[in-house]
């Protein structure tokens, strides 16, 4: 069976069926020829029961919340205040990248929209200030990675959903890792443009009043970070109805820079829609899949395989994290995430170990994912934002990052309380 | 007349993305008001019985619109390589075993629904919500996900025979990332 569904899952994904009908189809199949009982009747139920669900109605709302704050102008101020403040840096501007995408990290919930929001906003200034693109492109797709590590996180809430863990939990599991690889980007900055300035540009220093100035602009971000923070952990929202909160937020900021219209609403409607559909197709397939295996007994034939392998449980992980980076070069990062997360993480909590920091591991191999060719949806979201040059430039200035996210995976394993003493303090 | 009709299409499924985005809208005004109400010490109650609801009828209706902005992800590994008469016959492909899969799902769905009508059944929650009156729309939902996935593919059969293969990508193909963002 474990031959079967991975066998199955790269021929029918090879030749381009969209995602989420794989998953269905491979349940099908494991229905027909695993099951000793019919599983086909419980699919209505299933779709049914895993569609109604108020934990995803976050995933529209994140969605639409990042989708206000693009078409309202608040990411161009933010990093433009945020230049000011770390323009200083050998590195320049590229600073600004991994601080702007930080910040946007903090409020939406999805990386290849934390990308696309910074690259469009900094993209212009490369060109007018004559910067290397490679590490200034490189920068924006890395650092736009942070949007599903830093809370709120759409992928996170996907896991939690499918793994049935605290998604609060998840997202304080979140914050000092993610925080931690923005800080490991700004050193690898530094160090990279202390050794070759070329790579970088002019270090610009500003008066003290002109960065006093821009706080103001950096305003709008915390405050809408703060209450969809603050009031999932002052209990008086979940986080789906913080999501709802966040919109609100969203949508009061940007009235008071002036940037509501029928025209722009029905814009972010429509995007989120699109983006809603597409990851609950895959989601509903997953869930469908998901039944099947257990139901077909694929937990018990992965156990033996497994203790057929005798691997240690430190052996076992890294296996496991093999896995993803191969698997990473090659599939899109939601469809890898909830492919493999009915399959694994029963596997890795057998061994032991604590499913939360298993999602924060798996967070930061889904973000390498999303910056290593040749499927990087980050990679092609900004040079999709430039006005010309190579795919491989992109490529070329995220390779210092994804290292990065290596020694990530690494301080992890070896330091599992990265993860989890924020939720065990608290 | 294939691309009119494709036309037709998505200018209703985006009405319809539209509305249900409005509907989710109205989901979130909801929401917050019970936040702050409860600050208050009272509640709707129901908000979350309420969401699922929104929530599952919003991901059905949504499908059909996404399907023709080509959101579905797929994964172009192989299909990028070959030449434009080659990644049509990928659409092609994808999109029969599309329908087909939606078309077993409606299907499937159907028992839900039927069992809701014939049982009277009733939400086991404080709202009682009588369970039909929320799975017909989602039920209807799929049912017009599996209508579009089939018309969609007769219009491209139909440009295909025509020899048009660059229309037929443009409707069915791989999506653009870029589009895809936001």
């Amino acid at each position: 069976m474990i031959t079967y569904v991975a066998v199955g899952l790269l021929a029918l994904l090879s030749v381009s069926v969209p995602v989420g009908i794989v998953l269905f189809l491979l349940g099908f199949g494991i229905d027909v020829f695993f099951s000793p009982f019919p599983l086909i009747r419980g699919l209505g139920q299933l779709v049914w029961s895993s569609s109604n669900s108020a934990t995803l109605i976050a995933i529209p709302f994140f969605v639409l919340l990042g989708e206000i704050l693009v078409r309202s102008g608040v990411a161009g101020r933010t990093y433009a205040a945020l230049d000011r403040w770390v323009s200083w840096l050998p590195g320049g501007l590229v600073h600004a990248n991994i601080a702007t995408a930080t910040m946007f990290s903090a409020t939406s919930g999805s990386s290849v929209a934390t990308a696309a929001t910074v690259a469009t906003v900094a993209m212009p200034q490369a060109e007018k200030l004559g910067y290397d693109p490679k590490l200034f492109s490189g920068a924006i797709a890395a650092g736009g990675t942070l949007g599903i590590m830093i809370p709120p996180s759409i992928n996170l809430i996907v896991y939690g959903f499918l793994t049935q863990t605290s998604i609060p939990q998840l997202f304080l599991a979140g914050l000092v890792p993610g925080i931690g690889l923005a800080l490991a980007f700004v050193l690898a900055t530094v160090i990279i443009c202390s050794v070759r300035p070329s790579l970088g540009g002019e270090r610009r220093v500003f008066p003290l009043a002109e960065m006093l100035g821009a706080l103001k602009d950096l305003l709008p971000i915390i405050v809408l970070f703060t209450i969809i923070i603050g009031s999932i952990y002052k209990g008086w929202a979940t986080p789906t109805e913080a999501a709802a909160v966040g919109v609100a937020g969203a949508f009061a900021i940007a009235g008071v820079f002036r940037g509501v219209s029928i025209s722009m609403i029905a814009e972010s409607l429509l995007g989120t829609m699109k983006i809603t559909s597409m990851i609950m197709l895959v989601v509903i397939g997953a869930s469908f899949l998901n039944f099947t295996l257990s139901s077909a007994g694929m937990g018990r034939e992965l156990q033996s395989f497994l203790t057929g392998l005798g691997l240690s449980p430190l052996a076992f992980i890294v296996v496991i994290v093999l896995i993803y980076i191969v698997l990473g070069f090659f599939i899109e990062t939601l469809s890898l995430m909830v492919v493999t997360i009915p399959i694994i993480v029963p596997l890795v909590v057998a061994q032991g170990y604590d499913p939360i920091w298993f999602g924060i591991l798996m967070i930061v191999l889904i973000e390498m994912a999303l910056i290593t060719p040749p499927v990087g949806l980050n990679l092609y979201v900004v040079q999709g934002a430039r006005k010309g040059g190579t795919l491989s430039e992109v490529m070329l200035g995220a390779f210092p990052y994804v290292v990065v996210m290596l020694l990530m995976v690494i301080a992890l394993i070896a330091f599992p309380q990265i993860a989890l003493f924020l939720p065990g303090f608290l | 007349m294939a691309q009119d009709i494709l036309m037709i299409l998505r200018k209703l499924n985006r009405a319809i993305a539209i509305m249900t985005g409005l509907g989710l809208l109205i989901c979130a005004a909801f929401v917050l008001s019970d936040i702050v109400l409860r600050q208050f010490g009272a509640s709707f109650g129901g908000t979350d019985e309420i969401s699922g609801y929104a929530m599952a009828i919003a991901a059905s209706w949504g499908m059909a619109f996404t399907l023709l902005e080509l959101g579905h992800v797929r994964i172009d590994l192989l299909r990028s390589r070959a030449a434009v008469r080659g990644r049509v016959l990928f659409d092609l492909v994808s999109l029969v075993v599309l329908a087909v899969t939606i078309s077993v799902i409606a299907y499937w769905c159907w028992p839900v629904l039927g069992t809701s009508i014939a049982n009277e059944s009733k939400a086991n929650t404080v709202l009682e919500t009588p369970l039909w009156w929320v799975q017909l729309p989602w039920f209807a939902g799929w049912i017009w996900f599996a209508l579009m996935s089939w018309v969609t593919l007769v219009a491209a059969l139909l440009m295909f025979v025509q020899g048009r293969f660059d229309a037929v990508e443009s409707a069915i193909g791989a999506f653009a990332e870029q589009d895809a963002v936001l």
